[in-house]
C-alpha cells in the first residue's frame, strides 16, 4: 500500500506547526520525501513519526519529545544550526541547506 | 596510515547513508552498523555504546582514531583522519 496519503497529510499537518517557529520544509525535496517516507514507516512500526535520524530509548516521556516536528523541544540547538538534526525543516531564510552545519548542541 | 573508523547509524537516517557515501567516495574503509536493524541484545548494546560515545541519541556517531564526531561533519572527519594530515 502507498504511503503517500499519509505523508501529504504530515506535510499538511507539520508545515502548520513549524511555520509559526519560523521553519519551513528544507528546499531540497528529494530529502522531505525521503525522510516523511522513513517518518511514515516508523509510525506504521513504532506508533509515532519518530525522528528518523534520532534514536529512542524506550522511555515514553523522553521518546515523545524526538516525535517530528520535535523542533520546541530543541529550539535553541536547532536555531544554532538553522535546521532540525534530520534536516527535514530549516529555518524560513534558508536557501541553501547543504551550506547548513549538522553539530550536537554542546558544539553550538 | 591507518585509520580506524567505526560509524553507528541508523538505516532510516538519510545523514547515516551521506556519511558512509563520504567514506566510501574517499576511499577510507570503515566499519558500520545500523543500529535499529539489529535485534535484541545486539541491538540494546550497539545503541547503549552509541549513546554513551556521543552523550545523546543523535545519529550518525563517527568514531575515528578514538575521536567522537557526531553528525554529518566532512571538515570534523578530515580533523580526525590521520591520511589526511589530522587526528592521531
Amino acid at each position: 500500500m502507498s504511503n503517500e496519503p499519509r505523508k501529504e497529510s504530515l506535510r499538511y499537518l507539520f508545515e502548520r506547526v513549524v511555520t509559526p517557529l519560523g521553519y519551513k520544509f528544507t528546499p531540497d525535496a528529494e530529502l522531505v520525501d525521503e525522510l516523511l517516507e522513513a517518518e511514515v514507516k516508523l509510525e506504521q512500526d513504532l506508533g509515532a513519526p519518530y525522528c528518523p535520524c534520532q534514536g529512542r530509548s524506550g522511555v515514553r516521556e523522553e521518546d515523545m519529545k524526538i516525535v517530528c516536528p520535535c523542533i520546541p523541544f530543541h529550539r535553541a540547538h536547532f536555531d544554532a544550526m538553522k535546521r532540525c538534526w534530520c534536516g527535514l525543516f530549516v529555518h524560513l531564510d534558508v536557501t541553501d541547506p547543504d551550506s547548513l552545519p549538522q553539530f550536537p548542541p554542546d558544539e553550538d | 596510515m591507518i585509520d580506524e573508523v567505526f560509524v553507528y547509524a541508523l538505516s532510516t537516517c538519510p545523514w547515516c547513508r551521506k556519511t558512509k557515501q563520504w567514506f566510501d567516495d574517499s576511499k577510507i574503509e570503515y566499519e558500520a552498523v545500523d543500529v535499529d536493524k539489529l535485534s535484541g541484545d545486539e541491538q540494546d548494546a550497539a545503541a547503549d555504546k552509541a549513546y554513551e560515545l556521543s552523550g545523546g541519541r543523535r545519529f550518525p556517531v563517527v568514531v575515528i582514531n578514538g575521536e567522537v564526531v557526531v553528525g554529518y561533519n566532512p571538515d570534523k572527519f578530515l580533523q580526525h583522519l590521520r591520511s589526511w594530515g589530522g587526528g592521531g
